[in-house]
């Protein structure tokens, strides 16, 4: 079944007087429970491409379905409902909410989207269970190492049950080892749980890992690789 | 809820800055509360002093025309006795009235047989001025000589003319002026004591007689003015209203004013110091004003990727808004907290330490004190705590207008 898909796809970004294209047509799809990653070289348009699909900018042109909803002509409140309910995302360097505990970050897109508090922390001590971390629910994040970071943020990323859960480089502010781990925590949850994952690398060490291979350079792909699952 | 959290926790996160902004909103509150104590002091014991020092009672009635021309002809104005006795009658049926008190104003010269100088007098009954006079609460208290009803001859002098001729209780002086009809007439004055008006304009000038005594001295039976106390809680606006058509119905031509009205130096008083609290209130509404903005403007150049990532997991613009004007609220809350504190401490210090003053035309020096008035402290910090909210809505106007994408991209 489609989760999501995209038409024709382009981002073009205004640079003074000339516009970069940062993706040049897109056509692609995701189906539930994928476990896939963009890969190329920088500036091949990976961030671009996770950004509209977490509906986190819009496109140029073309066309974004998701769960074969068309998301053209939605404004920025349902844009926002959308990206809380339906899409988790995972950052590069965290992004957590400093004064915020682990488990208060957890628990606020619940929270946001005006869940009752007992049910959110529920739900929440689940997700961090699940990621390992029930011990440093009341830590803030200052007190977290890097990894256990990126564990807070999958599980924040993954409470509200989303459709799929966007990566963009979750492993580049990690040293290997750890970076390593966290590919292995997204991948055992995308077995267990059937999470769609979508995420960016540039470290061909994380390649093994994934079931699909999408292949990006200058702004369109160059090659699809589905490996045995 | 958890906006709320956010916005305690930011603040508390960054203390100092926080710190700075509430001393600036804590100081002004207090400098606020502090002035308009201390103003609201001064008025309540103007009023006092207007009221029962002075005399003036809560209304006045005269004749029409009196209280702008009366100086010129007090012939014209005069009630005459069976005049001031219905409309004496008629006042003191209302329920607000405490007592009323006829008075007749006479002009001329005093002379202790050596120099003379002029003198402006008012003509009282002994008993029910003296319990004009006599103040209601207990709070202040002030000194005052009475005129003695078995003494017909007997008046009282204020300090300043005492001084100038040479007289204290005890002595005598010779007062002259023109009867009604135009007649040249002297009466003898038996002194029974001086007393300070309490303004520089009138303490040379000013003496306290019987009602009878002016009553020979300008050959009348009557009196020019019907002064009206009322009972503690009543507005003498209120009853000046209600007293006008029961006046009107009854046959009785008469004019009404408040002490208000009457009192020049009262309303000077209160449009100069109610100025001074607008030019204060300005400022500090402007300190305020500025500290939230520019506090919460860093604060958003600081969170700029916070507000991306709350926006990138669901957050509208409007949480954003929301979450940058409670904090303005916050600060501007805690900020009006320490001034309640700051104003109790430094008022009870202030009203404790028993400092006096001499205030500008006056005569004698006054208490300091502050009062301290708990509802407008209120009112005060609910109208701070919401001027900060909508202050800080500048900057968090900036925070929701932020793309998602650019804000995330912030480093
Ligand atoms: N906000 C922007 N304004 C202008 N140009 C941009 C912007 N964001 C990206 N670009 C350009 O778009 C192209 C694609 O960028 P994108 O960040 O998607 O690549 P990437 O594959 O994620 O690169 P990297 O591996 O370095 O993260 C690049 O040429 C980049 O310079
Ligand atoms: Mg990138």
């Amino acid at each position: 079944m489609t989760l999501i898909k995209l038409e024709r796809v382009t981002k073009d970004y205004r640079l003074g007087r000339t516009a970069v294209h940062a993706l040049r047509g897109i056509d692609l799809s995701f189906a539930r429970g994928e476990f896939a990653a963009l890969w190329g070289p920088s500036g091949s348009g990976k961030s671009s491409l996770l950004n509209l699909i977490g509906l986190v900018d819009v496109p140029t042109s073309g066309e974004l379905f998701l769960d074969g909803r068309n998301t053209a002509g939605l404004d920025d409140g349902e844009r926002a409902d959308l990206r809380n309910r339906q899409i988790g995302i995972v950052f590069q360097s965290f992004n957590l909410i400093s004064v915020l505990t682990a488990l208060e970050n957890v628990m606020l897109p619940l929270t946001l989207a005006g869940t009752s508090s007992a049910v959110a922390r529920r739900a929440a001590l689940l997700r961090l269970g699940q990621v390992g971390l029930e011990a440093q629910a009341n830590q803030r994040p200052d007190q977290l190492s890097g990894g256990q970071r990126q564990r807070v943020a999958i599980a924040r990323a993954l409470v509200t049950d989303p459709l799929v859960v966007i990566a963009d480089e979750p492993t580049a502010n990690l040293d290997a080892a750890t970076g390593h781990q966290i590919i292995e925590l997204m991948r055992s949850l995308n077995r267990s749980q059937s999470v769609t994952f979508v995420f960016s690398t540039h470290d061909p060490r994380l390649l093994d890992a994934v079931d699909r291979l999408i292949r990006l350079s200058d702004g369109v792909i160059v090659d699809k690789k589905e490996a045995a699952a | 809820m958890i906006l709320l959290t956010i916005a305690l926790r930011s603040v508390w996160k960054n203390r100092r800055r926080s710190l700075a902004t509430l001393l600036s909103i804590a100081v002004g509150f207090t400098a606020i509360n502090l002035f308009s104590g201390y103003i609201q002091d001064t008025y309540t014991g103007l009023r006092l002093t207007a009221i029962h020092y002075e005399g003036l009672g809560h209304v006045t009635l005269a004749k029409p025309g009196f209280f702008e021309r009366g100086g010129v002809n007090p012939a014209k104005y005069i009630f005459s006795r069976d005049e001031l006795q219905r409309l004496r009658r008629l006042v003191e049926e209302q329920p607000e009235v405490k007592l009323t008190t006829p008075s007749l104003g006479v002009s001329g010269l005093v002379s202790n047989g050596k120099i003379s100088t002029i003198f402006l007098a008012d003509g009282e009954e002994p008993e029910s001025a003296a319990q004009l006079r006599a103040l209601p609460s207990m709070d202040r208290t002030w000194q005052q000589d009475s005129l003695d009803p078995r003494q017909p001859s007997g008046g009282l002098v204020s300090s300043g003319l005492a001084a100038l001729l040479g007289v204290e209780a005890g002595g005598a002086a010779t007062l002259l002026s023109t009867t009604l009809d135009g007649q040249t007439n002297a009466l003898d004055l038996d002194v029974l004591g001086t007393w300070d008006t309490g303004t520089s304009a009138t303490n040379d000038k000013l003496l306290r007689l019987p009602l009878e005594y002016v009553q020979r001295l300008l050959d009348t039976e009557g009196a020019s003015r019907l002064v009206v106390l009322l009972r503690d809680d009543a507005s003498a606006d209120a009853f000046r209203d209600r007293l006008q058509p029961i006046l009107k119905q009854a046959g009785i031509e008469a004019e009404i004013r408040t002490w208000e009205e009457l009192s020049v130096f009262y309303r000077q008083v209160k449009n100069l110091f109610d100025l001074i609290f607008l030019f204060l209130f300005s400022i500090v509404f402007i300190v305020v004003l500025m500290g939230i903005v520019n506090t919460l403007t860093m604060s958003v150049m600081e969170r700029v990727r916070e507000i991306g990532t709350l926006r990138a997991i669901g957050m509208r613009r409007s949480g954003v808004l929301r979450l940058f004007a409670l904090e303005g609220g916050v600060l501007g809350l805690l900020g009006c907290l320490v001034g309640v504190v700051l104003t109790l401490l430094i008022g009870s210090i202030i009203n404790g330490s028993q400092l006096s003053y001499t205030p500008p035309s006056s005569s004698s020096p006054v208490p300091l004190a502050v009062m301290i008035l708990p509802m407008q402290m209120l009112t005060l910090v609910g109208l701070l705590s919401v001027v900060s909210m909508l202050a800080a809505c500048v900057p968090a106007r900036r925070a929701a207008q932020l793309e998602v994408v650019d804000a995330l991209g912030h480093v």
